[in-house]
């Protein structure tokens, strides 16, 4: 790189680039090899109790059991956005109106906390919160990415009912998990895995995931992340693209809008680049897609070790959870209206 | 079938050292007749002579069941004999049409009717080639179709063809494979020489096996296997730990990543392609020719330049790079091991001792000034030792090199320069079966030694035999990565076709 390039980068832009899917990233199969459990419309988070896997869609919760059978826990008065289910089974669940509920009982929450993407216990009983933006609901992400929003936060909620700001000015916070005295948050918009400790700066320890990260769930030895929607060339493009996203957020729906989504080929109208267009009949895997399925398994140090996948040809898109309950890691996945089982050994 | 071209006896001498030894060999009326050997064991000067390019030592040839001598091949062409070539023969500042027909062009030629009728012919032959484009604008590949379409096109009843796949894609094979089967139909006797033994074993009624300049085998393809060839070839058993299939458990898993590359573009050849490349790791990629392989590699190591607009990035060792010359790559630790030895992977006058230091300069690792000629001896000798090139001296040109040493040459003046990334863009073309064995060592040793190991490769077999991990290239960029346990022919080659 010559000493010029950061001076020419300004004349002739920043070249957009996606990192490759490769090393740990590698694609497979394996969530569309994985073993159905559920088929649930359009999942937003999971967790598990007794061994059981509680999942949450539209404003109910079902508990869904082995045999398939499954049943509502609870219902609520807006659209769930997020849950959490701590050690000693207590639920906790966020809705899109901004109220969080444990145990039936709401939660006293300070003004700047209206968009809950993600929620998590830490070890000591607090919850930790990720607020994905100021002044939006968490089904607004689009919009928040679209105007490359940056007013995200993350929250401690003490068991007396205090309120700590962790770290704020974060671009959409999506997952959260503890991390002894520490806090992981997941940050969509900058496409890495934040530390968060007390007095310090949050510090980068895995950047540049080629996909939107959301949220972090507890696994042996590390954790799994999700990572809802991939990181696509024309998408990149278009944010560098100021006045014509303007103009697209302000003409055009937000579900046809050229942004990630986690379900796609579902209407004619909506935007398909180059080889999302079928080639012989087929559509290549390798094609660029607005959604894909992705769940990436972190060591201790947060740094990826393997992946599993839904490529652009696949339907299991869309991962908005994964978590690990023994040998078996189970998804839920918005695009393709599942609950997925990954087992150990599974061919991929 | 009647015999048509017989050598009785016949020998070549090279200053006193013998390339063909009394060799007595048969080519009837209509048979595709396979020549194979390895590099060296005189099957090029045997079909030379059978085409008038060299004089034979001693013995005769009997062509039509009469003595004859060819003293030009242009005699022997007249006799109904051509030889296509491993290196095109090609007048690079002429048209394909005017290539076509050189030699039988008319008093008067009207240019018009000269390309249409090229055209025409190219168009039996199944052949894309635009009659009025350039030679010295077509790729390997192209110049490779021309040559054969020549021989074709003057109706030789015997034609020679010396490697004529080594620069085809598959699909062209295909194509190529068609095409000899048609001439033989029309009775033309077809003396084809390949390193590829299932095109041998594929195409050919007979096969004539060379080792050291004398006849070792000769008879009909069905008593022949790809063991039984390799076993008379070089004397002893190699097919079996060349091509197999990777072991799950063999497989090196990816060290540090070394080398990022994301989305780069160079005009229509390479388009957004991305990848990474690992440590201690053989990385191979395969794809068709045309695909971009070769130039997104050159463009990692300086050669070529990517875009200057939204050229993509480059980073190695998670530090962005820009190369403006190949020289700044070199210094780096990027070697690239060329697929076109000739032209650009050494100095062919120039004896293997000044080839392999001048890698060493080419990296500025030579600390002084003035060449030391000792010094360029030891580190030659070193190298020579290392890589087992085999050559009468140091001194010796390498020109004077079979292909395979040629190649280690070529590696060896890589090497020296103590790389940390080596590419190897087709390392094994052109290169006899003993020779590809030893190269095989080499690169796996490579990333045993822990370096960043590239494999190029257009033969599946050799893609899926060397790689610990295997990306696909299409259009210009990398579609596909498989792991080898996984990974099929079908598979590599769907991905790299569709």
């Amino acid at each position: 790189m010559t000493i010029f390039d950061p001076l020419l980068d300004f004349f002739r832009g920043r070249a957009v680039t996606v990192p490759p899917l490769d090393g740990a990233f590698r694609p497979n199969r394996a969530l569309d090899n994985a073993r159905l459990v559920a088929e649930i419309n359009a999942p937003v988070d999971m967790a598990f109790r007794n061994g059981a896997i509680v999942a949450a869609a539209g404003n109910a919760l079902f508990e869904l059991l082995e045999n398939g059978a499954q049943g509502v826990v609870a219902t609520f008065s807006a659209p769930i956005a997020a849950m959490a289910i701590s050690s000693a089974g207590e639920l906790a669940v966020a809705c899109e109106n901004g109220e969080l509920v444990l145990d039936g009982a709401a939660v006293k929450l300070p003004p700047e906390v209206t968009c809950m993407t993600a929620l998590s216990f830490a070890a000591d009983g607090s919850m930790l919160v990720a607020n994905g933006a100021a002044g939006l609901r968490p089904s607004q992400w689009r919009t928040d990415l679209m105007k490359k929003g940056a007013s995200g936060s993350v929250w401690r909620l003490s068991r007396k009912g205090d309120a700590t700001c962790l770290a704020a000015g974060l671009a959409w916070p999506s997952g959260i998990l503890a991390a002894g005295s520490d806090v992981m948050v997941s940050e969509a918009w900058n496409r890495r895995i934040l530390r968060v400790s007390d007095g310090l700066k949050p510090a980068a320890v895995f950047s540049n995931i080629p996909g939107y990260p959301g949220r972090l769930a507890q696994a042996e030895s590390g954790a799994l992340l999700s990572i809802f929607a991939p990181v696509n060339r024309l998408i990149e493009f278009v944010l560098q693209e100021d006045d014509y996203r303007a103009a697209m957020m302000e003409e055009i729906p937000a579900e046809y809008w050229i942004a990630p989504s986690l379900a796609s080929g579902r209407s004619f109208l909506e935007p398909l680049q180059c080889g999302g267009i079928k080639t012989m009949g087929i559509h290549k895997p390798w094609a660029p897609s607005r959604s894909y399925g992705l769940i990436v398994r972190l060591d201790g140090d947060f740094q990826p070790v393997e992946s599993f996948h839904s490529r652009a040809d696949g339907h299991r898109h869309g991962i908005v959870a994964a978590r690990a309950l023994g040998d078996t890691i189970y998804a839920a996945s918005a695009g393709g209206d599942a609950i997925v089982a990954i087992e150990s050994g599974q061919d991929s | 079938m009647d015999t048509i071209v017989r050598l009785e006896n016949i020998s070549k001498l090279y200053r006193g050292v013998p390339a063909v030894k009394n060799v007595t060999f048969e080519l009837k009326r209509g048979e595709i007749h396979a020549l194979l050997g390895e590099n060296g064991a005189g099957k090029s000067t045997l079909t030379k002579i059978i085409a008038g390019v060299v004089d034979a030592t001693s013995g005769k040839m009997l062509h039509k069941g009469k003595d004859v001598f060819y003293a030009t091949p242009n005699d022997a062409l007249h006799a109904g004999i051509a030889m296509v070539f491993q290196e095109t023969s090609l007048v690079p500042s002429m048209t394909v049409a005017q290539n076509l027909y050189l030699g039988s062009e008319g008093f008067l030629n009207r240019l018009r009717g000269v390309y249409i009728s090229a055209q025409q012919f190219l168009q039996s032959l199944n052949f894309s080639v635009d009659p009025t484009a350039l030679v010295e604008t077509l790729g390997a590949a192209k110049k490779q179709m021309v040559e054969i379409a020549r021989a074709v096109h003057h109706n030789a009843e015997v034609i020679i063809f010396d490697e004529p796949t080594a620069t085809l894609t598959p699909e062209e094979k295909r194509h190529f494979f068609a095409l000899v089967r048609r001439l033989k139909a029309r009775g033309v006797s077809i003396v084809f020489i390949s390193h590829a033994l299932e095109e041998a074993l594929l195409l050919s009624d007979r096969i004539t096996i060379l080792r050291d300049g004398e006849l070792v085998a000769s008879g009909e393809t069905k008593d022949f296997d790809r063991e039984k060839i390799i076993a008379a070839m070089v004397g002893r058993t190699l097919s079996a730990e060349l091509y197999r299939q990777r072991d799950d458990k063999k497989i090196r898993r990816p060290g540090r990543k070394v080398l990022s590359v994301q989305d780069i573009s160079m005009g229509a050849m390479v388009r957004n392609n991305s990848f990474s490349v690992f440590e201690g790791q053989i990385t191979g990629v395969f794809g068709l020719i045309g695909s971009g392989r070769t130039e997104t590699f050159k463009i990692v190591s300086g050669i070529y330049k990517r875009d200057f607009l939204r050229g993509g990035t480059v980073e190695l060792n998670d530090k962005p790079v820009r190369y403006v010359v190949p020289r700044q790559a070199v210094k780096d630790g990027i070697v690239y091991v060329t697929e076109d030895r000739k032209s650009e992977g050494f100095f062919e006058t120039m004896s293997i001792a000044e080839n392999i230091f001048g890698g060493l300069l080419a990296a500025d690792r030579e600390q002084h000034s003035i060449i030391n000629y000792a010094e360029m001896r030891e580190v030659a000798a070193e190298w020579t030792k290392a890589l087992n090139v085999r050559a009468i001296n140091d001194n010796a040109r390498v020109v004077e090199l079979s292909g395979g040493n040629q190649q280690k040459v070529v590696i060896g003046k890589g090497l020296v320069q103590n790389p940390k990334i080596v590419i190897f863009d087709e390392p094994t073309r052109g290169v006899d079966v003993g020779a590809i064995a030893e190269i095989h060592q080499i690169i796996n040793r490579l990333a045993d030694e822990g370096l960043a190991v590239v494999v190029i490769s257009s033969y599946l077999p050799e893609i899926m035999n060397l790689s610990d991990r295997i990306l696909v290239c299409r259009q210009g960029r990398m579609v596909e990565e498989f792991s080898p346990a996984e990974a099929t022919e079908e598979k590599i080659m769907y991905a790299a076709v569709h």
